[in-house]
């Protein structure tokens, strides 16, 4: 690959985009152990237990998209700034610092696992802290590798032209890494253990993540289908006006019930309410740019519509792209929506509810524009004018998103059996947790998420052959 | 010339996400701050003479919690009252109780408690939540967790399960043995017996009130 | 509508906190006016412009 690259920042871009797709791959893998926990509870049993699973699962999710995260900034920012990325040489040895780091902490929760009760642990196997597991020396690993990254973007935005993309990627960057540090300490005191612990986790993955998503997504827009920039970019501040202005005080709704004051329901509960709108103005958005740039395109001479030229010129990413603006919105949008009142997520909190929601919301929001990255990193390093779909494109479109809806549907049914047995009817002990997950409904569920999650697999394998063989196939216009 | 709408005027657009993003992040850290007062642990002289705070000092092992309707609320709320023996004594100092409670809170860290059950809610969903855990009916001295592990008080019956755990299989689904030691799991016991102390706002929700009940009926 | 403050300890926020939606109304208020301000100043700039 990388041959038809002059840039190095791009160069690293396609490094960061390959080792993304060999952890989600990782991600799923253990997603599957864990789905055959449920089914069948001796599997691995005191092998690779299901807390170790989970733990993979999770953290390999986080590890993956932050790698083609950056990946993704590293291949946009020479079109944005016009200039190549400073502190490339530095960027380099990082990726290798960061994989390696990486590498080391999941062997360490493979093999190692738990430790005894003291520092140690925390410093060097696992922190225990569900999404931020890794252990504290890891922590300072990734803050320096954050911190070089912030670097040589600020530097590049600064002597390059700065486009309103590249200012909000800035100003979302830095906030992004400064926020790890909130996760970075011990304390006895478990409320405000889980009050910081959140300040990482939402701020991330409903503020600042969602605006990067949303900078991602006019990026796509103008160099997938030439939209106008004037236009993608008002947008963007659209977004990022609602985002922010819902996403920073909508944390409110993860401190109804850890200790913190009752206050926190009226705020938590309205501002997340309206987390929801800026998700259904991207997904306006998107179409309506794809609409009036295909109308221009038909209004400039091509009166016939069926030898109208299409504006997209990667056919996949863009896929990925309208699916991230549809999956962003009921992932997140909706999905959050249901439990986000107190007076529901009185009895949905902590219930399958919250993992059906936090698949759907990862997957629309997250994984989609990112493997449409990839995919136009593909479409660059093989000099490809026009990328179009081949047979396996379109099979893992359709099987990683229908396995992701069905793992969703079949965990919000077993989030109900949980929320009116064990919660509403039985009270929430030990006793009622287990009655509720022997019920039959609860049982199938599990049944059906293990399928689906089977299916989301398969599709991951045809991802993997169509990433490593598209390129080369002749039915792409160069 | 036809003048060009504010409403489509990126400037106007950016100031307005910048003034938006300031000011919450701004109310966020004003709100932290009053949440941070509110949350901080109380310190033993609170429980002496019946200070309520949302979090109480390590040494409330040396109390009896119950988790009671408060009608003015609307919920219930963890309610301290007389003393309690906590592994056979009812004066832990505020040195003793509060180390007890880093070790406890240091194993629930290091044994990955999180990935399995959820702690205030928050964690897997694998096995049970133990927001509560300490109150519920099943580690009572009429308990079946109690009377399985052949312990005469909740905490030693709890402690016990702990250590083996895979001893005493309550469902199909078992906790794997993670090589809790005796001194680390009477710190867990305290850690989940403070917990329960926290004012949840009423979450959760009619906790431990179906004793009895069989299969929801 | 107005119902007394119950929380365990009071604090501006938790006395703004009156009953239904008197907090968070009154904090989107103070988010949005200022966008007035904003619009105005950017009116004035573009009649200028233009």
């Amino acid at each position: 690959m990388a041959n038809n690259i002059t840039s190095e920042s791009k160069q690293l871009a396609t490094w960061y985009f390959t080792f993304a797709a060999i952890i989600f791959g990782a991600q799923l893998l253990f997603g599957l152990v864990a789905a055959i926990q449920y089914v069948m509870p001796g599997f691995l049993f005191e092998i690779i237990d299901f807390s170790v699973a989970r733990m993979i699962h999770i953290n390999a999710l986080v590890v993956w998209m932050v790698f083609a995260m950056f990946g993704s900034v590293y291949w946009l920012l020479p079109d944005e700034t016009g200039i190549e990325t400073v502190g490339i040489k530095l960027g380099k040895l990082l990726f290798w610092i960061f994989a390696a780091a990486i590498v080391v902490v999941v062997l360490v929760y493979l093999l190692v696992q738990v430790g005894p009760a003291d520092e140690t642990t925390i410093w060097f196997i696992n922190e225990g802290r569900e999404y931020i597991e890794a252990p504290r020396w890891a922590d300072f690993g990734i803050v320096v590798v954050a911190l070089g990254f912030v670097a040589n973007l600020f530097l590049t935005g600064m002597k390059g032209q700065r486009s309103g993309i590249v200012t909000v990627l800035m100003a979302d960057m830095i906030a992004f890494s400064g926020l790890y540090l909130c996760g970075m300490f011990f304390t006895d005191n478990i409320s405000m253990d889980q009050y910081w612990w959140w300040w990482v986790i939402h701020l991330w993955v409903e503020a600042t993540w969602e605006v990067f998503v949303g900078a991602l997504a006019a990026y796509g827009l103008i160099t997938i289908i030439g939209a106008h920039r004037k236009v993608v970019e008002m947008w963007l501040w659209i977004e990022v006006a609602m985002l922010f202005g819902s996403g920073i005080l909508g944390l409110g709704h993860h401190y109804f019930w850890i200790g913190t004051p009752e206050y926190w329901w009226e705020i938590g509960a309205l501002f997340s309410a309206l987390e929801p709108l800026p998700l259904v103005a991207m997904f306006i958005h998107v179409l309506y740019d794809w609409g009036k740039t295909q109308g221009q395109e038909m209004g400039e001479g091509h009166i016939d519509e069926d030898h109208v030229k299409s504006v997209v010129t990667n056919k996949p990413a863009f896929t990925w792209f309208v699916l991230n603006a549809f999956g962003n919105f009921l992932g997140a949008g909706i999905w959050g929506f249901f439990h986000t009142l107190p007076q529901v997520n009185l009895y949905t909190h902590g219930t399958q509810f919250t993992s059906a929601h936090g698949h759907l919301a990862f997957f629309g929001a997250y994984a989609t524009i990112l493997l449409g990255m990839m995919y136009l990193a593909i479409q660059g390093s093989n000099g490809i004018k026009v990328l179009k779909h081949t047979k396996a494109s379109i099979w893992a479109v359709s099987l990683i998103t229908s396995g992701v809806v069905g793992m969703t549907v079949a965990l919000t049914i077993a989030g109900y059996v949980q929320v009116l047995v064990s919660r509403a009817q039985m009270g929430a002990t030990w006793a009622a947790y287990f009655d509720g997950q022997s019920g039959m409904w609860f049982a199938q569920a599990m049944d059906w998420r293990l399928v689906m999650g089977a299916v989301t697999f398969l599709g991951f394998l045809f991802l993997i052959k169509d990433f490593l063989s598209t390129g080369k196939n002749p039915v792409h216009e160069r | 010339m036809a003048k060009k709408s504010v409403w489509s005027d990126n400037r106007f657009w950016q100031r307005s996400a910048a003034w938006i993003t300031g000011f919450a992040s701004v109310l966020l850290i004003w709100l932290t701050f009053d949440s941070m007062g509110q949350i901080s642990m109380g310190t033993d002289a609170d429980l002496q003479s019946g200070v309520t705070k949302r979090v109480p000092a390590p040494t409330v092992i040396n109390y009896k919690i119950t988790y009671e309707m408060d009608t003015k609320r609307g919920h219930e709320v963890p309610v301290i009252g007389e003393k309690e023996k906590f592994f056979g004594r009812d004066d832990w100092s505020e040195e003793e109780a509060a180390s007890l409670l880093h070790l406890g809170k240091l194993g629930s860290q290091a044994k990955n408690c999180m990935n399995c059950h959820t702690l205030l809610g928050n964690g897997a969903y694998y096995a049970p939540d133990l927001t509560k855990a300490w109150l519920d009916p099943a580690w009572g001295p009429t308990g079946s967790m109690q009377a399985m592990t052949g312990k005469n008080t909740k905490e030693e019956a709890m402690a016990e399960f702990l250590q083996h755990p895979s001893t005493y299989p309550t469902h199909a689904r078992m906790m794997p043995n993670l090589g809790i030691t005796a001194e680390e799991a009477k710190g867990l016991v305290a850690f989940l017996k403070h917990m329960s102390s926290i004012d949840t706002n009423g979450f959760p929700r009619n906790f431990g009130r179906m004793q009895g009940a069989v299969n929801g009926k | 509508m107005f119902e007394p403050f119950v929380d365990v300890v009071p604090s501006f926020f938790g006395w703004l906190n009156q009953g239904p939606l008197t907090l968070t109304i009154f904090l989107h208020t103070v988010i949005v006016l200022p966008m007035i301000w904003i619009y105005k100043q950017e009116k004035a700039r573009l009649e200028q412009e233009g």
